[in-house]
């Protein structure tokens, strides 16, 4: 049986379609599955994404790249393969890629999340004979709660510093999350500021009908920050840009702080478990939903999981030559 | 655990003393007084012991939530803290009505320590369906044990003290030692102060100022009393028929931490207040301050610790004695009085008298304090003969001559952000010299003695030299040159560079030097071998542990 994908040093590679899902390095022909720089590397000849990722995907690697948007469902044939995007669930236009040739059938899940999360499409479950499955949060540990409980812990802590006199500084990352936590914002509390990395995506979200408060550019140097809430990207968390928001309380949204270690380690005041990976359950759901034979995990520590879906009579193993990745969490 | 759990978390999450003494306040005002009396004991430091084996309860937790055990083993390994993994993991009962900090104790803990196994099982299972997620955390904590918030003793006698109207060292008094929440009301513990507590209240300290000038600006030696200052820690030692304590300058109770010395106070006689200084001391004489450190902090130590790490209290001064206060009566006075209650103390006893440093000249005084760092003390005291114990510090009255410090050039590699009015700012160093093989190694962490002016620069270096990121401390690329001042050194296995400074601080910016200039480690292990006491070279005890006079 000649399996649709195999794995080369750039990536997953389709032997029938000749192109790659995610690849690093320069292909001719790159399918990818969300607008992360993680997935979403420059240097290739074609691009071809979801029909919401397209206008992401430029804003990040430049207008000027020649890519194309498929919408979800519909079914392009490429060489021997035929392929399709479908919501991933994980931000705006991310898709898992379903890849079928001679009747064999695999499912690139790229990065997903069943939980709903009203900033992006909601996720789809696809039938697969293989499926490739994220599992950044591999472990029994990390079990989400629904969004809207913390868009209320958030909305709640923000109120409590501007009760206190202090600005609200969240770090959340630029694509994805950043939306996410604005659009969750009770703009009655205070004014809303956003990082200059995060505005130029707003509009595409806006236009796929995704409200946000009014979310100003911080100005330079010192002002009256008091009760303001600021979202940033984490990358400039010790960066003088933030020394202007003087007595800020700083919090992080991100999976990863569901483990007080992480947040102690990262000296933050606060820590708001709000994933745009799946949690444990959600990986078990999903990939038990797919009925696929075989899954292949990428992205991290799933010997866990592969270990516990193995017990539970469900072939799983690492994926070999995985790309390795910083997580964009 | 209703009210305790959101002071856990919130405790957990605060980052500041001052927020977290608040928070305490908040929840001991507000809390039922059987609550808060439970609340008060754990944030003590107190522990229930033997409710539950942790491999037990490892396997009934990974069992109640359908988990093999090795899936909560390698979770417990990735967050890294058990309780915090079985709350993880057990998540508890969202619809679950609160129960009470001490029905918690009560039915989930205490009723834990006699039941046999297959009953304990029951019971942990009880409490994951009785207890809301946000419980499962401090429960936790308190069956495991390990319950370490940030809050340290006399933080919480604070807040104690400010929920009762009383004195935070009434309330270290009353929470010392062995009591039973059941048994001893929080009204007990916070209640107002009665005549009989002002006794475990210390005195304020009578401090020294530095000595600045050539000692012989101090006129007539014989007016002055010498001793040597000793490298420990300071405290007064209070003894009442009802109790003793210990307490240091940082108004905290340490007495627990010294059996030996609070066991000497059947000994005593009552209404007594001595100030003096704790010391690591072993057969062969005075040790050095790291020893004590294995002291420190350690409540109720175990035979082994006492015998292998034993202590002195060095006493100097005598502030009261049979309840009559001493403090304006004069330092030659008092001293007669301490000396005259060392007659009557039975030889062997942990307890000494500071023996005076005899000279008739400054000269040879001077000479004296050169033996200092060979003696392993850091210099001399001068106390006027005819001064009172006064509050604080009072020119012309005490003084320090200590030994000058060392100075090494040392290269800033790392750095990490200030507090208070330095937040934001790069202001906490980390500072390496050259090892043999010409390698960085890391010997010291320093706060900025720079001026506003230079720490802006040096903060701008930083910023633009970032190498990478291990917490909250960023690597730098060496550039930044300081002149360090410490007060010695010792060897420590706990550091990879093998030494470990005292009381490291920056003198100033050497603008001049390149990182390839600084000083050596071998220069730096030499100053930890000269601070060493030596062996037979420390003050002199006969066999009974008496001091010799020098």
């Amino acid at each position: 049986m000649v399996e649709p994908l195999v794995v080369r040093p750039q990536g997953l590679y389709c032997p029938a379609g000749d192109f790659y899902i995610d690849p690093r390095g320069r292909v001719e022909r790159a399918l990818v599955t969300h607008a992360h720089s993680d997935h979403a590397r420059p240097g290739h000849a074609n691009y071809l994404v979801s029909e919401t990722c397209l206008p992401l995907l430029k804003l990040r690697l430049g207008q000027e790249i020649t890519a194309e948007g498929l919408p979800y469902g519909e079914i392009r044939r490429i060489g021997g393969a035929q392929v399709s995007f479908h919501p991933a669930g994980h931000i705006l236009g991310s898709a898992q890629v379903r890849v079928e040739v001679g009747g064999r059938v695999w499912v690139v899940s790229g990065d997903y999340k069943p939980q709903p999360d009203r900033s992006c499409e909601a996720f789809e479950l696809v039938k697969c004979d293989v499926f490739v499955s994220e599992c950044t949060f591999g472990l029994p540990v990390y079990q989400w709660k629904e969004e809207g409980i913390i868009h209320q812990e958030i909305n709640q802590w923000w109120s409590e510093n501007a009760l206190a006199g202090r600005p609200s500084l969240l770090f959340a990352y630029s694509l994805g999350k950043a939306q996410r936590v604005l659009r969750g914002l009770d703009p009655s509390i205070g004014p809303v500021f956003a990082h200059g990395a995060v505005h130029p995506f707003l509009p595409v979200y806006e236009s796929s009908g995704v409200k946000f408060p009014k979310v100003q550019k911080p100005r330079e140097g010192d002002g009256d920050w008091a009760g303001a809430m600021i979202v940033a990207p984490p990358a400039v968390e010790d960066a003088g840009w933030t020394r202007r928001f003087k007595g800020a309380q700083r919090g992080f949204a991100s999976g990863w702080m569901a483990v007080r270690g992480a947040r102690r380690r990262r000296n933050l005041d606060r820590g708001f478990v709000l994933s745009d990976h799946a949690d444990w359950a959600g990986l078990l759901g999903v990939i038990e939903g797919t009925g696929a034979e075989e899954i292949k995990l990428t992205h991290g520590d799933g010997e866990p999981l592969a270990r516990y879906l193995g017990e539970r009579g469900i072939q799983a193993s690492m994926l070999g030559g995985a790309p390795l990745r910083t997580e964009e969490e | 655990m209703q009210g305790f759990s959101e002071l856990f978390h919130d405790l957990d999450e605060m980052t500041k003393t001052g927020d977290r003494l608040a928070r305490m306040v908040e929840y001991f005002r507000a809390a039922r007084p059987e609550d808060a009396g439970w609340a008060a004991w754990f944030l003590a430091g107190n522990r229930i012991k033997g409710a539950v084996r942790t491999g037990e309860l490892r396997q009934w937790a990974a069992h109640r939530v359908s988990l093999p055990l090795w899936l909560l083993e390698e979770s417990y390994e990735r967050v890294g803290d058990l309780a915090e993994t079985l709350a993880l993991l057990v998540r508890g009962n969202q619809e679950a009505v609160p129960m009470s900090l001490s029905q918690v104790v009560e039915d989930g803990l205490l009723s834990l320590v006699s039941a046999d196994p297959v009953e304990k099982q029951e019971i942990l299972l009880g409490m994951w369906d009785r207890l809301r997620p946000m419980d499962l955390l401090p429960f936790h904590k308190l069956l495991t044990g390990g319950f370490r918030i940030g809050v340290s003793r006399g933080n919480l006698c604070k807040a104690l003290a400010e929920v009762g109207g009383t004195d935070p060292a009434v309330i270290a008094q009353r929470i010392s030692g062995e009591w039973d929440p059941r048994t001893r009301a929080f009204g007990q513990i916070v209640g107002e102060e009665g005549p009989d507590d002002a006794w475990c209240r210390p005195f304020p300290f009578c401090l020294a100022s530095p000595l600045q000038e050539e000692p012989d600006t101090l006129g007539d030696p014989a007016n002055w009393w010498a001793e040597w200052k000793w490298d420990g820690i300071r405290c007064q030692f209070l003894n009442e028929e009802k109790g003793a304590m210990l307490w240091t300058r940082g108004d905290e109770s340490v007495g627990e931490s010294f059996p030996e010395l609070l066991g000497m106070a059947p000994h005593l006689p009552p209404g007594l207040a001595m100030d003096g200084e704790i010391l690591a001391w072993g057969p062969e004489g005075l040790r050095s301050f790291s020893r004590l450190q294995k002291r420190l902090g350690r409540k109720q130590p175990g035979p082994s610790v006492l015998k292998k790490e034993p202590v002195r209290f060095m006493a100097y001064d005598l502030m009261r004695v049979d309840g009559e206060d001493l403090r304006t009566i004069a330092f030659g006075e008092r001293r007669k009085k301490l000396e005259h209650l060392f007659e009557q103390l039975p030889a062997g006893f942990p307890l000494q008298l500071s023996p005076r440093v005899d000279a008739c000249t400054w000269e040879e005084l001077s000479r004296k304090r050169e033996e200092s760092r060979d003696r392993g003390v850091e210099g001399l005291m001068l106390k006027r003969a005819d001064s009172i114990y006064s509050s604080g510090r009072v020119k012309g009255d005490w003084y320090k001559w200590k030994v000058d410090p060392f100075v090494a050039d040392m290269v800033v590699v790392g750095a990490q952000l200030g507090h208070g009015k330095r937040a934001n700012l790069y202001s906490d160093y980390t500072l390496a010299v050259l090892d043999d093989t010409g390698e960085l190694v890391t010997v010291a962490k320093a706060y900025s003695g720079l001026s506003d002016q230079e720490l802006k620069e040096v903060d701008r270096y930083i910023r633009k030299n970032v190498t990478g990121k291990f917490g909250p401390v960023r690597s730098v690329r060496p550039g930044l040159v300081f002149e360090v001042a410490f007060e010695g050194a010792r060897a420590s296995g706990r550091h990879k560079s093998g030494v470990a400074l005292r009381f490291p601080r920056i003198q100033r910016w050497r603008k001049d030097k390149e990182p390839k200039e600084v000083d050596s480690l071998e220069n730096l292990l030499g100053y930890a071998r000269m601070g060493e006491p030596k062996q037979g070279d420390g003050p002199r005890t006969d066999d009974a542990g008496n001091l010799l006079l020098f």
